[in-house]
């Protein structure tokens, strides 16, 4: 049987600077990974918005390329349940698209914090956090100057910090959204593939996702050839 | 066409915290003992636009905020003509 390999894609941005770790991380769980840029069609499994400073963060982090003609692409891909992870940047851009509910804003403590930091996993119902226990505390890197998260009444959390690092409202660190195709999340798991770094528990995020697009497709080929029996 | 202009007032939302504003404020109290009770720092946009009437080109500015200049989500705004 021929299962076709997970298919990737990395947006970069004009000020991503994080393109290449997800690029990394994508191949080394086995997908087969490209970049696009912003005028480029999308044509994968999964989509993923790298960090970074987009566009400088000119106006509102995010707020510039969430408008990018790529930005209607990535609408009618997530409309179609195409997966997207947006990694910190990427993630202020979902939000700003209006993809993931919410805001971001500056960290409470007004300077740009760069550490590793323990995370719950809240829901471990999606594509993305499949491999994670519920309530599972994972160490992930952050590194933003804006992650105060701010929400509203529909945000579904999957990652909260265990205490409060940038003064994000119910410690919320990543979310989804109600089809669950989408994770947003200021953390770094691609800065987290190797224990080298000082934790692996990134790589189980890009796991999940692969296995769960491994697994549908299989379902797929195998209603295909079944119905040609 | 006339040309109309226009300063967009954005604040954050009072519940907001805005901590940009808390450490000017900081300054101001701690080095210049100048008591200022409550500091928000927000952004002022001027902006020129054509249009035929006054009414057409508020309605342009207001589209403006919306779609891009402010984030409801935290902010608010208010249209001030120059």
């Amino acid at each position: 049987m021929n299962i076709p390999i997970p298919k990737a894609q990395v947006v970069f941005y004009p000020g991503s600077n994080c393109d290449r770790d997800a690029l990394w991380a994508l191949k080394y769980v086995g997908f087969d990974a490209e970049f696009i840029d912003i005028y480029q069609d999308i044509n994968a499994d999964l989509l993923v918005l790298p960090g970074g400073f987009s566009y400088g963060d000119y106006l509102r982090v995010g707020a510039v390329a969430a408008r990018e003609p790529i930005a209607y692409k990535i609408k009618d891909f997530v409309n179609s349940g195409g997966l997207v992870i947006g990694i910190c940047n990427g993630f202020q851009i979902l939000v700003e698209m209006g993809l993931l509910s919410g805001a971001l804003l500056q960290n409470s403590c007004g300077h740009f914090i760069c550490k590793i930091v323990e995370l719950e996993v809240v829901d471990n119902t999606t594509p993305f956090t499949m491999y994670f226990q519920k309530g599972e505390i994972i160490k992930l890197p952050i590194a933003h100057g804006f992650g105060r998260f701010v929400k509203v009444n529909s945000t579904l959390p999957v990652l909260k910090y265990t205490e409060d690092v940038n003064g994000s409202e119910d410690l919320i660190a990543g979310i989804t959204n109600r089809a669950k195709n989408i994770l947003g999340l200021m953390p770094h798991p691609e800065r987290a593939v190797e224990k080298l770094l000082g934790s692996n528990d990134g790589l189980r995020v890009f796991l999940s996702v692969f296995n769960y697009i491994k697994t549908k497709k299989l379902s797929f080929v195998q209603e295909k050839e079944g119905a040609k029996v | 066409m006339p040309i109309y202009r226009f300063m967009i007032d954005i604040q954050y939302k009072s519940h907001v915290r805005d901590p940009r504003g808390e450490t000017i404020k900081r300054v101001l109290n701690e080095e210049y003992n100048i008591p200022v009770k409550n500091l928000r720092l927000g952004k002022s946009v001027h902006l020129e636009i054509d249009a035929e009437t006054k009414e057409e080109a508020l309605k342009q500015v207001e589209k403006a905020c919306e779609k891009l200049l402010v984030n409801t989500v935290t902010e608010t705004f208010e249209v001030k003509e120059i």
